[in-house]
């Protein structure tokens, strides 16, 4: 059995590998230096858990590593979860005029961006929660 | 010469894009090689994590699907 069809890869990558019907959606986070960065990526690392998405390396696209920028533009859906209004993952989508991507920011949340400040299991399960909601929002649309 | 390269582990649909790759190059007419990737870590390299991927001389034009011939010969014009 090839290896993308068995068990070792994720559900989402193991279903697109294998023509299975479920939409190709990709979570990039942030995954800044501040609290709510970090709520940003423990959430997007969640949903991946859940099999809501498989999250990618938004450095990687801010690197311009060609095949990931190629890899956002050809998904079913792209969510980026950004920390604050610096918008910096959604930023990095319009630099490369990537449009299939829905947006959720922690700060939107009432979650305050403070230094030094380590994000906590609600504050995650809020932005999650945010993040879900925003995915499927975007599949119904 | 293009150089054709096929990102996939070798499921069906990997090798369902080999050969529309190939009729697309053949029907357009250019010189081409083509290789099958199957190393996850090779593919992994590219930048690529959800196959079938489609590389045209180094760059990646398609990530998890399998495009038309037409499409294809697009590509390699
Ligand atoms: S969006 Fe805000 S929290 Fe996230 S990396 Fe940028 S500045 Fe930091």
């Amino acid at each position: 059995m090839a290896e993308c069809c068995g068990s070792s890869r994720p559900k989402q990558a193991a279903s697109s590998c294998c023509g299975g019907g479920g939409k190709n959606v990709l979570l990039y986070a942030c995954s800044g230096g501040a609290n709510v960065a970090e709520i940003a990526d423990r959430a997007a690392r969640r949903l991946m858990a859940e099999g809501k998405g498989t999250m990618f390396c938004l450095a990687g696209l801010g690197a311009d590593i060609q095949g990931m920028v190629q890899t956002a533009r050809d998904a079913d859906l792209n969510l980026v979860l950004d920390g604050c209004p610096m918008d910096c993952a959604k930023k990095i989508f319009q630099r490369h005029g990537i449009t299939n991507y829905t947006q959720a920011k922690v700060t939107d949340l009432g979650i305050e961006k403070v230094k030094g400040v380590r994000a906590t299991d609600e504050q995650v399960a809020a932005a999650a929660d945010a993040a879900r909601a925003a995915i499927a929002k975007a599949l119904m649309a | 010469m293009k150089r054709i390269q096929v990102l996939g582990p070798g499921c069906p649909k990997c090798a369902r894009l080999a050969e529309v790759a190939e009729a697309a190059a053949k029907a357009a007419g250019v010189e081409y090689t083509l290789e099958k990737v199957t190393d996850i870590n090779r593919i992994t390299g590219f930048g690529v994590m959800m196959t079938p991927a489609l590389v045209i001389d180094g760059e990646v034009k398609t990530v998890g699907k399998v495009p038309s011939a037409e499409e294809i010969k697009a590509m390699l014009a």
